[in-house]
């Protein structure tokens, strides 16, 4: 873009300025002016076809529409005179002429345009006592969308991004006129990885999540920055939830992850397996310290830590290097693993660091990487050399700490057993249930990363610094605060200091 | 119009046969372009002549042409505009039957003034019989060397492909037309980028309706002056003007560019039968806002039509008598937008089906003078805000019924 | 549910294909052809024309509903047009519609259970000086009467 030429408009009074090609809209958006659309999307070809962005350009008879419109030098552009504020009223009375409006028990109320548009642009009185036409409400799209043809506006937003992004394709608009309506052909549902955009870009109800339907009122929601941990993408993400946790049962904390933009990394979307990443944050976590597989009435932060302290200290200093073994994980943050090198290699001198995640899966060729870590550079920036522990360097060891779930997901369950079961003192810090708690000691509920704040450096070495978006429980810790404690308590010096 | 003895519509039978059309003279005008002129020279002609688009936007032909940009390596498409859909409007066909060769003279031309070697000619889904001559005509032109390869003996070339339609108005848009060609739904694109630039398969492309391309022949032979001088200033060359309705003899006119509508009317097609009298005229296709019938003494050129407030477009004029009720013209009109609109656009997509609904409303249980208010506004919300000019054929001639007629309407839907 | 064309449709489809620069463009004619083939096009003959052309199924859905001459299921033996836009309208096609609802005792969109006639309405066949006017399988007729109305629907209902 910076090769563009740049020229110069006005903007409602305003002077702009804008490279060569940008639209309207954009330039405006740019200088802070906002023009309501609705078929208009930064990242979808230009189909001009909802006719709420249109302005004023002078010296033109008509109103054109500003997604398509180009910025061209010495333009005078007018975004909210009588006849800009007409037409838009005019669409607004037009799209609830046959809208069901039906917002009490929509999904997007709350976050509609539609709905925002009308506080902000509309407020007539109905001028429509014919029928309106009635349509399909529930049509299963597929990948648990919901289609609501009586909400859809025709926009084509979801059309366009099959067809653009995943390019899959699945959906069409079929038939003309008022009759037009999104589908899918015969028994070919919406089928991709990245079916979840449709309700994020759906401007409207029409496409609504089984997952999300009906649960919750968007207006509950607490929206918070995250980065998505669950491929080496790091796709910016929001994280939306409620608070008052704990949740009675059955209840929900957070209700969804939605796409957040970044251009530098995941555009405007997210992967549905990232998007799922819900159920990662809320479901099948640990919440209290357990020994032997059961929670343990009484059992402090303190003790058990000190337990694992005192375990360390049975291990005489020179025999540390083969007698600990450490099983780290790329879902710890930059700082988190600065910690750990500093408290495990530097301080306790040890040599046997492993690293244990999830299983590579196959990359997408759009975001979703093969590697399903979000801090595999991280993970190298820190000085480790990772790799996965062999069963009988693991068995080999006197203590054990074990960071994360997923080493059963690499070896035998029945073996890796086997061999705990020969080491004297093992630790779990994990944030999730897993094959591995019965076997330890104690288990630490550790948080996950929308509960941490920190960094993490993607597949293509961007760096991104994200804040906590959700709470914690209680009972749960951040392995940031698990580490710098047990340096504390092995008068380790957390700042990087030498062994005592 | 016998005046000069030339005509773009013969009168005998065998007319469409490539032999009756090189008797009177046929693929001359394209052997004097190809052999002794530059392209650009046929494109300076064409524009003196000033012949306006004569599918009812009138835009001038030549201008068009020169709009695509000179040089570039990649193929440049001629369409051609035969989707003709406008109630009221029938020239077309009779082009197509009776001088499908003068069409396919027209577009050589076209064709070698522009650099194109490929042609679509889109005729629309219904006249898929009717086009039975044009395309035995193209075989015709095809194996006499007129079209393909070496035409005419020069080393220009023309191929032309009859494509056929499947029932859509919006296809007459030209934009909707190249969608539908590529084999899409016919619904306009975002301008710019122009078909000019960017059009058919993204190449340059001239899109011209039948009866434009079969009278540049004409203009080509008898030179721009010529046939600026059988029109109006601003506004070359004969039309067909087709007149249908209540009239004794309706049928196709080939007339003078400026010929006044009620000369058209009275004297060409019989004016009214016996008995009874004009009470409107819809002068350019069901989209031109309609005229009363004291206003219809107005010369049938673009210009003069644009200034009487109504429009010339496709020149097919449907006289309504006396006795019909504007209730029920409203209703044939709303009705016909709503069922042609593509749905592309909020305002088209949703008003055309509102102004049909009320209007039905009307008819069904009477109503007040507000409604027809609302009528207006809901017209008044669909004109100038669409991508195409589908929305004003729309709004307009529902807003010219609604007002001309308003004490009619009014005292209809009160009763 | 399966749909093969048959060889010489299959010739045809594939000569028109190659007359144009892009596969797709080819949609329409080759709907064209099925239906003048089939009477219809079914949603499997969809999906075999969406694999000839390299399209995805919905595209041809599309593509299909969005044109009012093709249709999705079988028709009647003929099918009867009736033209009813404004020049017509004022000739007296809806009486002489009405006549036509009356002898074949279906409305528009609809095929008598003899399987014989189809009817629907359109809008403007571009035959404004033959009002009124219609079409018997594509075949104009017009300006027609009451009368020979119903001698063609006498001649439809007996065609076998």
């Amino acid at each position: 873009m910076s090769g563009l030429k740049r020229v110069g408009l006005t903007i409602d009074g305003l002077k702009v300025q804008a490279a060569e090609g940008t639209s309207i809209l954009k330039a405006a958006e740019q200088a802070g002016v906002v023009i309501p659309h609705f078929c208009y999307h930064p990242a979808l070809e230009i189909e001009g076809n909802c006719r709420m962005c249109v302005v004023e350009i002078e010296g033109l008879p008509k109103l054109e529409p500003s997604c398509s419109a180009l910025v061209r030098e010495g333009l005078v552009v007018r975004t909210s005179t009588e006849r800009v504020r007409e037409a838009r009223k005019d669409v607004l009375a037009f799209l609830l002429a046959e809208h069901p409006l039906d917002c009490p028990i929509c999904d997007k109320a709350g976050e509609c345009r539609l709905q925002d548009y009308y506080d902000r642009h509309g407020l007539t009185a109905s001028r429509m006592v014919e029928p309106r036409e009635r349509r399909e409400k529930k049509l299963a799209i597929g990948r648990g969308l919901i289609l609501d043809r009586e909400r859809c506006v025709l926009c084509t937003r979801c059309v366009r991004f099959l067809r653009q992004m995943p390019g899959t394709g699945e959906l069409g608009v079929f038939e003309r006129g008022l009759r037009s309506e999104v589908g899918i052909f015969e028994d070919a549902p919406v089928d991709n990885g990245y079916s979840g955009n449709l309700v994020d870009i759906c401007p409207v109800g029409a496409i609504t999540a089984e997952d999300f339907r009906f649960k919750t009122r968007a207006w509950f929601l607490a929206r918070k920055p995250s980065v998505c941990p669950h491929c080496g993408r790091g796709c910016a993400v929001t994280v939306e939830s409620v608070s008052g946790y704990p949740l009675a049962k059955g209840e929900r904390r957070v209700y969804r992850i939605t796409a957040r933009e970044n251009p530098a990394v995941n555009g405007f979307w997210i992967c549905d397996l990232g998007r799922d990443g819900r159920r990662d944050i809320d479901e099948g976590r640990h919440a209290r310290l357990m020994k032997a597989g059961v929670p343990v009435a009484g059992l402090s932060w303190q003790t058990a830590l000190a337990d694992v302290a005192a375990a360390i200290r049975t291990v005489p200093g020179p025999e540390r290097s083969a007698g600990i073994a450490v099983v780290l994980n790329g879902r710890l943050t930059c700082e988190e693993l600065a910690l750990a090198k500093r408290l495990f290699v530097a301080g306790l001198g040890l040599s046997k660091v492993y690293f244990a995640d999830r299983k590579p899966g196959s990359a997408d060729g759009l975001l979703l990487t093969a590697e399903r870590l979000p801090n595999g550079r991280g993970v190298l920036e820190a000085g480790f050399a990772p790799r996965l522990p062999a069963l009988d360097e693991i068995a080999a060891a006197d203590v054990l700490l074990v960071f994360g779930p997923y080493l059963s997901e690499h070896l035998a369950e029945e073996a890796l057993a086997k061999a705990w079961a020969g080491i004297p003192s093992k630790f779990l810090f994990s944030a999730h249930e897993g094959p591995l708690d019965r076997l330890a000691d104690i288990v630490f509920p550790v948080a996950v990363p929308a509960e941490k704040s920190g960094t993490y450096i993607n597949v293509d070495g961007t760096r991104q610094t994200f804040a906590q978006a959700v709470k914690p429980a209680a009972g749960v810790a951040a392995e940031s605060a698990i580490l710098a404690g047990l340096a504390n308590l092995l008068a380790l010096d957390a700042g990087g200091g030498d062994a005592r | 119009m016998s005046e000069n003895g030339v005509r773009l519509l013969p009168l005998d039978d065998d007319s469409w046969r490539l032999e009756a059309y090189l008797r009177r003279g046929g693929y001359e005008a394209a052997r004097k372009a190809l052999t002794s002129m530059a392209p650009k020279d046929v494109v300076a002609e064409v524009c003196q002549a000033v012949i306006r688009g004569r599918g009812g936007a009138g835009f001038p032909a030549g201008m068009k042409w020169s709009f695509v940009p000179q040089g570039g390596a990649g193929p440049r498409y001629l369409c051609v505009n035969a989707d003709e859909g406008e109630p009221g409007t029938f020239k077309d066909r009779l082009v197509l039957r009776r001088a499908p060769h003068a069409l396919l003279e027209g577009m050589v031309i076209t064709a070698f003034a522009v650099g194109i070697r490929t042609a679509f000619i889109y005729v629309r889904g219904e006249y898929a019989l009717v086009s039975g001559r044009l395309e035995e005509a193209v075989a015709e032109a095809r194996s006499a060397g007129y079209l393909g390869p070496r035409v005419l003996g020069t080393d220009f070339g023309l191929d032309v492909i009859v494509h056929h339609g499947a029932g859509a108005y919006i296809c007459g848009e030209e934009t909707a037309l190249l969608e539908s060609l590529e084999g899409r739904r016919g619904q306009p694109r975002v301008k710019p980028p122009f078909p000019a630039s960017v059009g058919l398969f993204r190449s340059p492309t001239v899109i011209n309706n039948v009866e434009t391309l079969a009278a540049i022949p004409q203009i080509l032979a008898h030179g721009a002056g010529w046939f600026l001088g059988r029109g109006v200033a601003k506004d070359g060359g004969t039309r067909l003007f087709g007149v249908s309705g209540a009239v004794r003899r309706p049928g196709i006119y080939e007339l003078a560019v400026g010929t006044p509508l009620r000369q058209v009317i009275e004297v060409h097609a019989g004016g009214p039968p016996e008995g009874r009298s004009i009470k409107a005229v819809v002068p350019g296709g069901l989209s031109a806002p309609v005229l009363k019938a004291d206003e219809i003494d107005v010369p049938m050129d673009f210009d003069s039509l644009a200034r009487s407030g109504s429009m010339l477009g496709s020149a097919g004029i449907i006289v309504i008598p006396d006795g019909t009720p504007m209730l029920d013209v409203l209703h044939v009109t709303a009705r016909f937008y709503a069922h042609e609109s593509c749905g592309k656009c909020t305002p088209c997509r949703i008003g055309t089906s509102w102004i049909l609904k009320a209007v039905r409303r009307l008819r069904r249980s009477g109503g007040s003078p507000a409604d027809l208010d609302l009528i207006l506004r809901l017209a008044e919300g669909i004109r100038g805000r669409t991508l195409c000019p589908f929305g004003d054929g729309a709004a307009m001639p529902i807003r010219a019924i609604v007002t001309k007629f308003r004490d009619e309407l009014e005292r209809a839907v009160a009763r | 549910m399966s749909y093969a064309p048959s060889p010489a449709a299959l010739e045809k489809i594939e000569g028109t294909i190659a007359l144009y620069p892009e596969k797709p463009a080819a949609l329409l004619p080759v709907l064209h052809i099925i239906q003048g083939e089939s009477g219809f096009i079914s949603a499997a003959a969809e999906a075999w024309a969406a694999a000839k052309l390299g399209l995805r199924p919905v595209r041809v859905r599309e593509v299909l509903s969005f044109y009012t001459m093709f249709r999705r299921a079988p028709a009647g033996r003929t099918t009867l047009q009736v033209c009813r836009n404004l020049s017509c309208a004022l000739a007296g096609a809806d009486d002489i519609l009405g006549l036509i609802r009356e002898k074949l005792g279906i409305g528009p969109g609809e095929t008598t259970s003899d399987g014989a006639v189809t009817l629907v309405t359109a809008e403007c066949l571009g035959h404004c000086d033959h009002a009124p006017c219609l079409q018997v399988d594509g075949v104009d007729h017009g300006p027609v009467t009451r009368e020979t109305v119903a001698a063609l629907i006498e001649e439809l209902k007996a065609h076998v």
